[in-house]
């Protein structure tokens, strides 16, 4: 739930209960002031009606007037205590009933007892409770109206900013050369969230572009050292009183030399795909990048007696037709480097896909682990870095690399 | 063959000079790029090995002076940056082969010499050694006259061989020329051997010497007796 529902939940809730306990209590103060004019009326009445007794010495007349109504009744009783009490005031001359208030009280004239009966209407006091409850109500209505479009309109308005931002963050690319750019506010708080955003994403994106510098810079100083290495090896190697134990270490020394070189550049060619630096993508025939490919490893794949299968098409393709061919040897490398003695080697192209299958051991493989850097089957004389650079790749181009195991076949699927 | 070498690396030039001396080679060296355009300016050369990162200025500049003062020397680069960027730049203001650090001495004999061939004879030309006649435009072979059919790599191995005569050749230098970076093929000598034997029993078959040598454990070696 948004942060402005969640808000304006609590408003409404609370204003329910405030206007509610409002109702309630202007009910019964109404009730009581209303009731209280009322008795003091009646009072007044009574007091006339014994003032009038008092001087006439006779009963003043029953009386049916507009809003009370007099009634003396012959007693036998010698008390009777003043006293109100709620009834029903039948005005004269209509049917209906209203509410009434009325007291009773006792007048004696020339020893006898009479017990007086004054009602009055409560109409007025009920209208005017009435009228209040509307008034509440509409109140009521038109505060949740209120608050229903001030969160619609102006309190959306106001998170306007931060909806902004948060999209901004949402993008955020740490490898994207522009910094975080957000538009100030009249907030002060999301100008300072947007300071604070921009100051990280600054400082991240910086200490980013050092990391990524450090390991270019590395990456390209090590070239030069091994350089040396291979060139001193290559003039070694001239010398004639080499023995041959002597030339098995210089071996071991080539192999770790160029496994080293090749580590590097792979390392380099994923900073490279990371960071959308190679940007000469083209249309290609994919088909017949993949012809010329299998030609190239015909040779392998004879050595190993496997039994290439290869379905074709043209399918046309917009990518670097370097970062293709890395592509295509890292899928075909592995896919003969693990195959087993006559085994089987599928290429399948078509409807924009391909599908690289190979025979080997019978383990699939982990699909979450099997990208990751410098994860690699325990037999594998590789250095874990293919698929990871595949997966990048693919990537770059959003294609999406898929790994199965099917009927003991390794499969890897790349949807363009 | 007249050669300067522009390399700052003073580890890599001293052996670079040594692996390209003799065979009628003439190596010239310097480490920077005021004193290579110093010489360049006052000599001609066959062939130069330029190293693009100098220590002041990057080796772009030679290329674009050659260029300018319209001198016809090959030039094979030599980078640390394996960008194909800077690969397609330096091939496009003037250079006649690009090669990554870190190389084979024979990779770069070899490329060093089919440049300068490529721009000396117009690679209209044959390379001859001694009964081997080698035809580099129609990639043919012939001993004594007589053709020899070789597969592509055959050829291939041949041709740097030639290159590399009398200098011993590591496998590693062998199956990095043949299969590039590419492919992962770096462990796996038994190729090598294959093509090499393939090679070696045609060439006897043409009745030419035995050339190749098999140097223990290390690679081949192709030298007259």
């Amino acid at each position: 739930m948004k942060l402005s529902a969640h808000y304006s939940k609590a408003i409404i809730i609370i204003t329910i209960f405030v206007l509610l306990a409002g109702g309630v209590i202007y009910f019964f103060t109404i009730n009581r002031l209303g009731r209280n004019l009322l008795d003091r009326d009646l009072t007044e009445e009574f007091d006339e009606i014994v003032d009038y007794v008092n001087l006439n010495n006779k009963l003043p007349k029953q009386g049916d007037f507009e809003d009370d109504q007099r009634v003396f009744i012959k007693t036998n009783q010698v008390r009777i205590p003043l006293r109100f009490f709620d009834t029903v005031f039948n005005r004269s001359g209509e049917k209906k009933l209203e509410a009434g208030r009325a007291i009773s009280g006792l007048v004696s004239v020339k020893g006898e007892h009479y017990k007086v009966l004054i009602t009055e209407s409560r109409q007025s006091t009920e209208d005017l409770i009435q009228l209040i409850g509307l008034i509440t109500l509409v109140l009521l209505v038109s505060l949740l109206l209120i608050l229903f479009v001030t969160n619609r309109y102006i309190l959306n308005g106001l998170w306007k900013p931060f909806y902004q931002t948060l999209n901004k963050l949402k993008t955020f690319n740490i490898s994207d050369n522009e910094g975080v750019f957000l538009v100030g506010d009249k907030v002060d708080e999301f100008n300072e969230l947007n300071q604070a955003v921009h100051t990280m994403s600054s400082r991240v994106k910086n200490d980013y572009q050092h990391l990524k510098q450090f390991t270019e810079n590395a990456s390209h100083e090590m070239l030069t050292p091994l350089a040396v290495i291979t060139a001193k090896l290559d003039t070694l190697i001239q010398d004639e009183t080499l023995r041959a134990e002597q030339l098995d270490q210089i071996h071991e020394i080539y192999s770790s030399a160029s496994k080293l070189s090749r580590l590097n550049q792979s390392l380099l060619l994923l900073v490279k795909i990371e960071n959308n630096l190679i940007d000469n993508a083209e249309l290609l025939n994919l088909g017949g990048l993949i012809g010329q490919k299998m030609r190239q490893f015909n040779e392998l794949a004879v050595a190993k007696d496997l039994h290439v299968d290869d379905k074709v098409d043209d399918v046309i393709i917009m990518a670097s037709k370097y970062l293709v061919d890395i592509l295509l040897n890292n899928l075909f490398s592995n896919a003969i480097a693990h195959n087993v003695e006559g085994g089987q080697f599928i290429i399948n192209l078509a409807n924009n896909k391909l599908i690289v299958q190979n025979s080997g051991t019978g383990q699939p493989l982990d699909p979450n682990r099997l990208f990751e850097r410098f994860q690699k089957g325990k037999k594998s004389e590789g250095m874990g870095l293919g698929l990871t650079i595949v997966k990048n790749i693919c990537n770059l181009y959003r294609w999406k690399i898929v790994y199965s195991f099917e009927n003991s076949l390794h499969s890897f699927e790349i949807s363009f | 063959m007249k050669l300067l070498i522009i390399e700052d690396e003073k580890a890599l030039r001293d052996n670079i000079i040594n692996y390209f001396n003799g065979d009628g080679n003439v190596c010239e060296s310097c480490n920077n790029l005021a004193t290579a355009i110093d010489k360049l300016y006052n000599y001609d050369y066959d062939c130069v090995l330029l190293d693009i990162g100098l220590p002041d200025g990057d080796g772009f500049a030679i290329l674009d002076y050659l260029k300018t003062q319209m001198k016809n020397e090959a030039v094979l680069v030599i980078s640390a940056r394996n960008s194909l960027d800077d690969k397609l730049k330096a091939l496009n203001i003037g250079a006649d082969d690009y090669l990554t650090k870190p190389f084979h001495l024979a990779e770069l004999k070899a490329r060093a010499l089919a440049i300068y061939r490529r721009k000396a004879f117009n690679s209209n030309n044959k390379l001859t050694f001694n009964e081997i006649s080698i035809n580099l435009m129609g990639r043919t072979v012939s001993v004594n006259n007589q053709p020899v059919s070789l597969t592509r790599k055959e050829f291939d191995i041949l041709l740097y061989f030639i290159a590399n005569k009398g200098k011993v050749i590591s496998k590693n230098a062998i199956a990095e020329h043949l299969w590039g970076d590419e492919m992962d093929m770096h462990d796996n000598f038994d190729f090598i051997y294959t093509h090499i034997k393939n090679l070696r029993k045609k060439l006897l078959d043409a009745n030419a010497h035995d050339y190749l040598k098999s140097v223990y454990g290390i690679g081949y070696k192709f030298a007259t007796l």
